[in-house]
């Protein structure tokens, strides 16, 4: 694992950077930096905050251009990232922890979800309100989910054995036709899309009964961390101004995603619920008081409890709040 | 040729010009439309009723992406089929390399998408790179196979004539070779065309932001039911469409009956150890290429293990005891399906292919099915498998055997129809009744295009069966990969695709062991 993080790709750009702009000449007040931003899924309002920083101007204002790469379910946001093909990645403290076990040189620098998206949702007939009614409960997941469910379970003294596990892909199609009582989803996802056909479910997010995990978190490698400081600063600044701006106005946000991506199927119902619902998860007193991204000793040491019932043990270390107060101090 | 055996299949011309397919079609659509409206609610299944209106509401959105995702697949199309062709060519003008590179072949093709996707998204960055690799990956091994089985259809007396006149190997590759593989070529890309489909669209998963694949993610997360089988039917459909095309281009192309093709067999066999000696070099090829095509794409370790990566896993780490006991623990679950889905998709393609030629009037109802079966994205049909047949064996074999049955019947039909004319004219003087003929001639004609299916259908069955792992039960190496996967946990992950090719490789020579002992009787040009 000592390869060289700077690839050939990579610095091959960097050259043909420099040359294009020793050709411009001193004329150039401002070269933009090109730079890309690996996303964790297909293009959505989910990155609605990355779309208004890069129409509304606010990175090229800081001398970066930025490519939003699209995730998908067989893109993983790490090798792009340890490659640098992406200089910043966005992916979750969990997925951050088990690629740092295998050797990756990764360290989370900001968080865009404080408060974990994971959910389980059920019908109204038939709820589950807290971690104890799953137990009885026929449970559908994609199997690759099973840490998670366990961490719950350990959490809220809940018996594994007495929930029927049965995989499924993630579709809420297994829980509206009746095949399981409940599902481990996101609450901005498969519950969404329930509400926009007009099914009614109950939500109980995993957050509320000790689930603490950092979601939706930017990471780069430490070589990216030491030499890159600047861009990193300019990118995660970006960032936080279009965050922002998509509190202020949703509406705004989910129209320029929709215009954005016509080809992406995206509809405006979902888009605009799911842009309600990840307001409460993005944004807390914490960011209220220090801005969007914070994290604290506090919260990082929860996180480390949470990955320790994951079985992924990890240091503080695994967090670098550096970016994000140069971000926030002017 | 076409003589006598054509006159069962003769019909009055006022009837012809009915389109044999149409019957078939209507029937399929109202079966749909039936199961549909008996789901109604359950969030499985739309009507063809409200596909159209969907397609109709959404003509513009379709219409775009169907046409990014059909460049793509058009050009892996392209580019699978001629690696194909190079492929055989190469095996046949380096007969003794031949087996080295059918073992590499069989290799890349085994190659789960788990562990090749993160690759090609790196290598390519984001646009249509990954999309066309993997569409060319899903095509071209069923187009080698049948072809080199058809680049050696060809009776020796023909090569003897060749050489009589004095013209060398380039004309027998010309004037025998490729007349005699043309019919073989035809089925391969016939096999191809719904083949690149569902590569293409599979390839977007890897991060694309159009196209087929990335709406049929977005419907099926967003409970748009109707939107994921208005896709599922779209990209059916135009599968079809390619299918139709080429089997129509192939008999423009060839539409002669084949010449007798008993011969005596010649005199070379391979003696055992040279059979040992060409799997030995097989494997030494696979690894040098393997660390070598990292190495210089400088791909990181992090997530492109080498060879030594899999090797100190397995083996020389302290863990590596554990490991083996996961990855032997997941391979046999793996295998404890894999082996009945096989034979059930074997089977039901060659019973569909026999039934097919004693009642070729079945054919406008069975292909559109069989075609649309083959096409539709296992991630579609799946939850309606599961629903009907259950999580268990049946529903998981049931999964495989869609998979898999498509390429056996396809090949089986090509080799049913390569009974020799002169033959299926004796039967027909002595008026032998269609089950005689079959049995007696069409069958033993048919053995070399089976066993190229049996063979190309090894990798494919286990592709199929860590497919439904992954969708339906959650157990053995298709989960272990997805969850290794998620887990960035590469060590893992390339250990398991080593071990599934290295599987794939032993059941495909052991078909192979099986094919000699048949066509050593039936077919022995084959036998080269």
């Amino acid at each position: 694992m000592t390869t060289s993080l700077i690839t050939r790709r990579h610095s091959l750009g960097l050259g043909l950077g420099a040359l294009g702009l020793a050709a411009l000449g001193p004329g150039v007040a401002r070269a933009q930096t090109r730079v890309a931003l690996q996303l964790s899924w297909l293009h959505s309002v989910q990155f609605a905050g990355s779309y208004i920083a890069d129409e509304r101007g606010f990175w090229r204002d800081l001398g970066l251009s930025v490519r939003l790469d699209s995730g998908g379910p067989n893109a993983p946001v790490e090798p792009p990232v340890v490659s640098g093909t992406a200089l910043v990645g966005i992916s979750a403290a969990d997925y951050t922890a088990s690629a740092v076990a295998q050797g990756a040189p990764f360290r989370i620098l900001g968080v865009a979800m404080q408060n974990n998206p994971f959910a389980i949702a059920s019908l109204p007939g038939n709820p589950v309100n807290e971690p104890k009614d799953m137990e009885g409960k026929r449970i559908g997941m994609p199997t690759a989910n099973m840490p998670v469910l366990q961490t719950l379970c350990t959490l809220n003294d809940v018996d594994i054995n007495r929930i029927e596990i049965i995989p499924t892909q993630y579709d809420a199609a297994p829980l509206v036709a009746g095949q399981v009582d409940c599902l481990l989803c996101w609450s901005t996802d498969l519950p969404v899309a329930m509400y926009v056909r007009g099914i009614e479910s109950v939500t109980m997010l995993m957050a509320d009964f000790g689930y603490v995990l950092h979601s939706q978190t930017y990471i780069a490698t430490d070589d990216t961390i030491a030499n890159r400081r600047a861009d990193l600063v300019a990118l995660l600044k970006g960032e936080a101004m279009g965050w922002d701006a998509y509190r202020a106005d949703l509406e705004a946000a989910t129209d320029l995603t929709l215009a954005r991506f016509p080809d992406a199927g995206l509809d405006r119902p979902t888009q605009i619920e799911q842009a309600r619902r990840q307001v409460p998860l993005m944004f807390s007193d914490l960011t209220d008081a220090h801005g969007f991204g914070w994290f604290t000793e506090e919260t990082v040491a929860q996180n480390i409890e949470t990955l320790g019932l994951l079985g992924m043990p990890v240091t503080a270390d695994l967090w670098d709040r550096s970016i994000l107060e140069e971000v926030h101090a002017g | 040729m076409s003589t006598v055996a054509d006159l069962p299949g003769a019909r009055p011309t006022a009837l012809a010009r009915v389109p044999r397919w149409l019957p078939g079609v209507v029937r399929f659509l109202r079966l749909w439309e039936g199961a549909a409206w008996w789901l109604a609610g359950r969030f499985l299944l739309a009507g063809p009723l409200d596909v159209i209106a969907h397609a109709w509401a959404n003509a513009g959105l379709l219409t775009r992406a169907a046409a990014v995702t059909l460049e793509n697949a058009a050009w892996g199309f392209v580019i699978g089929n001629l690696a194909a062709v190079a492929l055989a060519l190469m095996a046949l003008a380096l007969p003794r390399g031949a087996g080295v590179v059918a073992g590499l072949a069989l290799v890349v093709f085994c190659l789960p998408l788990v562990a090749t996707a993160p690759i090609l998204r790196v290598l390519y960055g984001p646009g249509s790179g990954p999309q066309i690799t993997i569409a060319a990956l899903a095509v071209y091994y069923t187009t080698f196979i049948p072809l080199m089985v058809g680049l050696r259809a060809a009776p020796a007396s023909w090569f003897d004539l060749i050489r009589l006149y004095g013209r060398g190997g380039p004309s027998a590759l010309v004037q025998v070779r490729a007349m005699a593989a043309l019919p073989y070529l035809v089925a391969g890309l016939q096999i191809a065309a719904p083949a690149a489909i569902l590569g293409a669209m599979i390839g977007e998963f890897t991060g694309a932001d159009r196209g087929l694949g990335v709406l049929v993610i977005r419907a099926m997360r967003g409970l748009d039911v109707t939107a994921t089988w208005t896709l599922a039917t779209i990209s059916a459909a135009v599968a079809m469409a390619g299918y139709g095309a080429l089997g129509a281009l192939g008999r423009w192309l060839a539409p002669d009956r084949p010449e007798a093709l008993l011969t005596p067999p010649p005199a070379s066999a391979t003696r055992l150890a040279e059979r040992a000696a060409i799997g030995a070099l097989t494997v030494l090829v696979v690894l040098l290429l393997w660390w070598a095509a990292m190495e210089l794409a400088d791909l990181n370790r992090f997530f492109a293990k080498r060879p030594d990566d899999v090797w100190r896993f397995l083996v020389t780490a302290p863990q590596a005891a554990a490991a083996r006991a996961t990855l032997a623990a997941a391979m046999v679950e793996t295998l404890l399906w894999t082996i009945p889905g096989y034979v059930a998709g074997l089977v039901l393609g060659a019973a569909l292919a026999a039934v097919l030629t004693l009642y070729p009037a079945a054919a406008g109802s069975v292909m559109p099915i069989a075609v649309a079966l083959r096409s539709v994205p296992i991630v579609t049909t799946a939850p309606l498998i599961v629903l009907m047949l259950g999580r268990g064996a049946t529903g998981t074999i049931a999964i495989v055997a869609v998979m898999t049955f498509f390429p056996a019947l396809v090949a089986c039909l090509q080799g049913l129809r390569q009974a020799p004319g002169q033959v299926l004219d004796v039967f027909a003087a002595y008026a032998a009744r269609p089950v005689q003929r079959l049995l007696h001639a069409q069958l033993p004609a048919m053995l070399p295009a089976f066993f190229a299916a049996a063979r190309m259908s090894v990798p494919a069955a286990v592709l199929a069966v860590t497919v439904a792992e992954w969708l339906a039960t959650g157990r053995g190496m298709g989960h272990l990969m997805a969850l290794s996967a998620s887990t960035s946990n590469y060590n893992m992950l390339w250990s398991a695709t080593a071990t599934l090719a290295a599987v794939s490789a032993l059941g495909y020579a052991g078909v192979a062991l099986l094919e000699r002992r048949a066509l050593r009787r039936y077919a022995p040009e084959q036998l080269s």
